[in-house]
C-alpha cells in the first residue's frame, strides 16, 4: 500500500514557520516539529527506512502546519502517510475502541443509559485508564438513547414536502452521542425552505481511523460513502456536514491521504455553514429575532484548514443582537481521540491552555465552536458552556 | 459575503489599517496568507533614520519634508504620519505593549551585530541609546548569552559595537549562562532557536516559583558591575517586556534585550498584539487563506477570489492591499518584468533589468529594486492598465517611491499608509463613527 512516493514535500524552503506554529511542538519537547518530521525527515526516510523517527506518533494531524506553509507543503499529510508506511501507529485495543466510532456507537446506543452511567463511574474510569490507557480524568462523551437517524425517521414525511432537498452527512457524534446539532440543522434549513434527507447508509468519515492508523478501514469507509454520495446527489443539491473534521476528510483527506478520488463531486460536499451563507448571499435568509448575547468564537483547526471560519463568522454575524468576538486562533489540544489517551492527557491540556486562558479572561455568555471535540475540551477545562453556531441560529429563528 | 472593508495582508500596514477601520465600526476582514515581515523585524519602529548621503537623521519629521513628491510620506503628509504613530502607540498600549519615543527625536537601538540604528518607537524591554552615543555613562557593557544558543553571538556584537565611535573606550564583558544553571532541559541546545528557547524557559524555569530569582542571580553573576547588560530576546513572546522589567528590579541592572536572528520575538510580540487588538474590536482575521485574484468593474474592485473558497467570492465596498514586498509575495519578478501578482496592478520599475540591483549585493549601496512597487495617486489608489481603481488603496512595503532599508523608514511608512488608507475609507462611509 502507498508505494507511490510523492516528492512535493521538496517544495519546502526550510523557513521553519510550520514548526513555530505546531501546537504539539510548542508544548512537547519530544516532538521535533513538522519541518523535521515532515519534509526533512521524508528525505531521510526515502533513503533508508531505518531513519524513521518514532516521535512522529506525537503529531495530531491538526493541519496547522499546512495552513501556514508559504510553499504549500502538505506537511500533516506527509507525516500521516509516513506513519502508515513505516508502521508508526500503535494499534492496540484502545486505539480500536476510540477510532471505530460508528461501531462503538451502534453497540452503545441501544444500551445508552447503562453505558453512560458506567463510563462516568470512578471504578470504571479507573479500569479504562489501567487496562486501556484511556485517561480517567477525561469525561467520556455520553451516548444518546435515541440516535439521530431514529429521530429523523419521524421527520421524513415532513422533509419531503420541500421542493429543494439537501443531504446531510451527520457523522458519528451527531448520530450516537448528541443529535442536537443535527436537529438544529434541520430546523434552520427548513426555515429556509429546504428539506433534508439522509444517506441510505453512512460510515464514519474516517478521521479517527486515520488518526489511529486504520487506513484500510478508513479507505473502505470512504469508498462506501462515495457510493452513497453519488446516489443521493441524484435527488439532492449537495451533501452537508456539520462537523468540521468530517467535512475536511470528505473533501480533502479522501484524495490526499486515502487516495480515494472524489473530484467529480467534491464541490457538492460542503461544510453546512458554507452552504447556509451561500444561501444568505442569494437572499434566502430566514426570519430571526434578536439574541442579546455576547459570545466568544473558537475556530477549530480543521475548519481553519478548509477556509470555513469565514462562513461560520458570517452565520453568527447574521444573528441579530449577537455580539461575537473571535478568539485568537489557537488549538484546544483535544484533537479528537488524542486527548483521551493517557500519555497525551497533559500535552493535550498544555496545548489548550492558551485557549482556556483567553476564555477565562473574557466576560461572555457562551463560547461558540463548530467542533464537538473542541466543545468537550473547552467545557472540561473552563467554567463556560459551549454552543454550536447552528444552535444559536435555531434559537433565533422566529 | 459582503463586508465594509477587506484588507489583504496581515502585516504591520494591513493590521494598522484594519484596526483603524474596525475601531470606526466598519465590518472589517483581514485575509493573510502567512507570516508577515514582523516575524523578522526588530520590534522597534523606524520612521526616517538615514539620509541619502548616509547621514543619521536626528529629527525625522523635519527631515521628511525634503523627500521627493512620489515618496509615501509626501502623499500622507507629516500631520497624518504623526497622528498615525500616536494612534499606533495607543493601540499597542491597549494591547499591553507600551512603546517609548523621544518626541521629535530619533533614538538609537542596538542590533545583534552591534550597530546602532536610528528608530523612533521602541519597546520597554530595550534601552534607547542616544543616536551618537557618548561613553559618559557607559563604561562597562556586558553581553550575555545562554550557552548553546547560536542565533546570537556576544563576541560578534561586541566587535560591531567597538567600531562605533562612542564605544571604543568601553570595556566589554562577554559571558554565557549555562543551561544547567537555569535548570533547563535542552537535550540539544544547537537545535534551539529563539522561539523554542522561550518555550523551554517557560516550561522549565519560569514555571518554578523561584525561576526569576535563578535567572536574575545568574545574570548578576555573569554581568558583574556592568552599566548596561545586553541579552538576546529569548525570554518570551507575550509578556517579554514585563520579564525584562522584573529582572531589572531583581538585579538592579540596566537590561536591554536585542532581537536575534529570525524568528524575532519582539517582532512576533508586536504582531500578536496587533491581531489581538483587531479581534477585540470585532475584526475577523482569516489566517492561511490567500487572495488569488479580483473581479473589476468600472474602475472598482468588486470581489475577491481566495485559495480556500475559490467558488465563493468575498466582497466589500473598499479594499486595502498590504501584501508586502518580494519576500511576502506582494511583488513578484521574472527576468524582465516586475509584477503585482494578485490584481496585476501597474508597478513602477522605471529602469531596465540590468539596473535593478547593484552587482555587488552587500557593499552598502542601495539596490534600485527596493524602490520599486505599486504606483499610486496621492490618495494611495493604484492603477490597473492605466485606470485608477477608486475603492482600492495600497499600503506598506508594496508601495513604490521609498527605500525602506536604506532610509530606515519601513515601520513608519507601513503604519502611516495603513492608517491613511483606513481614514480615506472611513471618510466615505456614512456608518463609520468618527473617533479620531
Ligand atoms: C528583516 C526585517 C527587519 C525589519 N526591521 C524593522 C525595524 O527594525 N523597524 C521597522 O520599523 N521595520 C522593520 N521591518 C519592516 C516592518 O516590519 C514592516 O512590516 C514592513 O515594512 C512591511 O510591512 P507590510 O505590512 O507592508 O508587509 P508584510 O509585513 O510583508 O506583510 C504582508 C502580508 O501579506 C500577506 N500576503 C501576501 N500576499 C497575499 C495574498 N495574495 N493574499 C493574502 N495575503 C497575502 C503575507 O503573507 C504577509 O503576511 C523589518 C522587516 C524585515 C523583513
Ligand atoms: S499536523 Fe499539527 S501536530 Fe502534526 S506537525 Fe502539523 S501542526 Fe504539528
Ligand atoms: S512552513 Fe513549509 S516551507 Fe517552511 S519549513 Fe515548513 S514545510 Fe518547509
Amino acid at each position: 500500500m502507498l508505494n507511490i512516493i510523492d516528492t512535493s514535500f521538496d517544495n519546502c524552503i526550510k523557513c521553519t514557520v510550520c514548526t513555530t506554529r505546531c501546537p504539539v511542538a510548542e508544548v512537547n519537547p519530544d516532538y521535533p516539529g513538522p519541518k523535521q518530521a515532515g519534509p526533512d525527515g521524508e528525505r531521510l526516510r526515502i533513503k533508508n527506512p531505518a531513519l524513521y523517527d518514532e516521535a512522529l506518533k506525537h503529531c495530531t494531524n491538526c493541519k496547522r502546519c499546512e495552513v501556514v506553509c508559504p510553499s504549500g507543503v502538505q506537511v500533516g499529510t506527509v507525516i500521516q502517510l509516513a506513519k502508515a508506511r513505516h508502521d508508526g501507529f500503535k494499534k492496540g485495543p484502545r486505539e480500536f475502541i476510540l477510532s471505530h466510532t460508528d461501531m462503538m456507537g451502534s453497540l452503545s446506543a441501544s444500551t445508552a443509559p447503562v453505558v453512560n452511567i458506567a463510563t462516568q463511574l470512578k471504578p470504571v474510569k479507573k479500569l479504562l485508564d489501567k487496562v486501556l490507557g484511556i485517561d480517567q480524568r477525561q469525561t467520556l462523551p455520553k451516548y444518546t438513547y435515541q440516535t439521530f437517524r431514529r429521530w429523523f425517521k419521524q421527520q421524513k414525511a415532513q422533509q419531503t414536502r420541500f421542493d429543494r432537498q439537501v443531504s446531510f452527512f451527520h457523522g458519528c457524534f451527531t448520530n450516537y452521542n448528541d443529535p442536537t446539532v443535527g436537529k438544529h440543522l434541520v430546523a434552520v434549513l427548513n426555515a429556509m425552505n429546504i428539506g433534508v434527507t439522509l444517506l441510505k447508509k453512512e460510515k464514519c468519515c474516517g478521521v479517527p481511523l486515520i488518526a489511529n492508523g486504520f487506513f484500510d478501514k478508513a479507505r473502505k469507509n470512504a469508498q462506501l460513502n462515495m457510493g452513497q454520495f453519488a446516489d443521493t446527489l441524484a435527488d439532492s443539491e449537495c451533501v452537508l456536514a456539520t462537523e468540521p473534521s468530517c467535512a475536511m476528510t470528505l473533501r480533502d483527506e479522501y484524495p490526499e491521504v486515502l487516495h480515494v478520488d472524489n473530484h467529480a463531486i467534491r464541490e457538492r460536499i460542503l461544510f453546512a455553514a458554507a452552504f447556509i451563507t451561500r444561501e444568505f448571499a442569494k437572499g434566502n435568509k430566514p426570519g430571526m429575532k434578536p439574541l442579546n448575547l455576547r459570545v466568544a468564537y473558537h475556530s477549530p483547526c480543521h475548519l481553519i484548514k478548509q477556509g470555513g471560519v469565514i462562513h461560520t463568522m458570517e452565520l453568527l454575524n447574521s444573528i441579530p443582537g449577537l455580539d461575537v468576538m473571535m478568539l485568537d486562533q489557537k488549538c484546544c489540544g483535544m484533537s479528537g481521540t488524542y486527548g483521551f489517551k493517557k500519555e497525551n492527557y497533559q500535552t493535550s491540556r498544555n496545548i489548550g491552555q492558551g485557549v482556556f486562558d483567553q476564555i477565562e479572561a473574557l466576560n461572555v455568555d457562551y463560547v461558540v465552536t463548530d467542533c464537538q471535540s473542541c466543545k468537550m475540551q473547552v467545557e472540561m477545562n473552563t467554567a463556560h458552556k459551549v454552543m454550536h453556531p447552528l444552535t444559536l441560529m435555531a434559537q433565533s429563528l422566529i | 459575503m459582503k463586508y465594509d472593508v477587506i484588507v489583504i495582508g496581515g502585516g504591520l500596514a494591513g493590521l494598522t489599517g484594519a484596526i483603524r477601520c474596525a475601531e470606526a465600526g466598519l465590518k472589517t476582514v483581514v485575509v493573510s496568507a502567512g507570516e508577515s515581515a514582523l516575524a523578522f523585524a526588530s520590534g522597534a519602529i523606524d520612521v526616517f533614520g538615514i539620509e541619502k548621503d548616509n547621514a543619521l537623521v536626528e529629527f525625522p519629521f523635519a527631515a521628511i519634508r525634503h523627500l521627493p513628491s512620489m515618496h509615501p510620506y509626501q502623499k500622507v503628509g507629516t500631520g497624518s504620519l504623526q497622528q498615525a504613530l500616536t494612534f499606533f502607540t495607543g493601540q499597542m498600549a491597549a494591547a499591553g505593549i507600551p512603546l517609548n519615543n523621544h518626541g521629535q527625536q530619533n533614538h538609537g537601538r542596538l542590533t545583534a551585530l552591534g550597530a546602532i540604528r536610528p528608530a523612533w518607537l521602541s519597546q520597554e524591554g530595550t534601552v534607547s541609546l542616544p543616536l551618537r552615543t557618548s561613553t559618559e555613562d557607559l563604561r562597562r557593557v556586558a553581553i550575555i548569552n545562554i550557552a548553546g544558543f547560536r542565533d546570537f553571538q556576544p563576541a560578534l556584537m561586541a566587535a560591531g559595537m567597538q567600531q562605533q565611535p562612542g564605544f571604543c573606550e568601553v570595556e566589554f564583558i562577554l559571558a554565557d549562562i549555562k543551561t544547567e544553571t537555569l535548570n533547563i532541559n535542552t537535550r540539544n541546545a544547537y537545535e534551539l532557536r529563539s522561539l523554542e528557547l522561550s518555550r523551554t524557559l517557560k516550561r522549565d524555569l519560569f514555571s518554578q516559583p523561584n525561576g526569576m530569582n535563578i535567572l536574575s542571580s545568574a545574570l548578576q553573576k555573569a554581568a558583574g558591575n556592568a552599566d548596561l547588560v545586553v541579552i538576546p530576546s529569548v525570554l518570551a513572546v507575550e509578556g517579554g517586556n514585563d520579564l525584562i522589567r522584573q529582572l531589572e528590579t531583581l538585579t538592579g541592572l540596566r537590561i536591554c534585550e536585542v532581537a536575534t536572528l529570525p524568528p524575532s520575538l519582539p517582532g512576533m510580540r508586536m504582531a500578536s498584539a496587533l491581531k489581538q487588538r483587531f479581534r477585540q474590536l470585532g475584526g475577523m482575521f482569516l489566517e492561511g487563506d490567500q487572495v488569488l485574484s479580483g473581479c473589476f468593474e468600472e474602475h472598482q474592485l468588486r470581489s475577491l477570489k481566495t485559495r480556500l473558497n475559490p467558488d465563493m467570492p468575498i466582497s466589500a465596498s473598499h479594499y486595502i492591499l498590504a501584501t508586502g514586498s518580494f519576500f511576502s509575495q506582494g511583488l513578484a519578478s521574472d527576468r524582465h518584468h516586475m509584477t503585482e501578482p494578485v490584481f496585476g496592478l501597474d508597478v513602477e520599475t522605471s529602469q531596465s533589468r540590468d539596473q535593478w540591483s547593484d552587482s555587488r549585493f552587500m557593499d552598502g549601496n542601495q539596490h534600485n529594486f527596493s524602490h520599486f512597487g505599486i504606483n499610486t495617486n496621492e490618495q494611495l489608489n493604484p492603477y490597473r492598465n492605466g485606470q485608477k481603481i477608486n475603492n482600492l488603496y495600497c499600503a506598506g512595503a508594496v508601495l513604490n517611491g521609498f527605500n525602506p532599508v536604506q532610509e530606515a523608514s519601513s515601520g513608519g511608512v507601513a503604519i502611516s499608509t495603513g492608517w491613511f488608507a483606513a481614514n480615506r475609507i472611513i471618510a466615505t462611509m456614512p456608518q463609520a463613527e468618527e473617533t479620531c
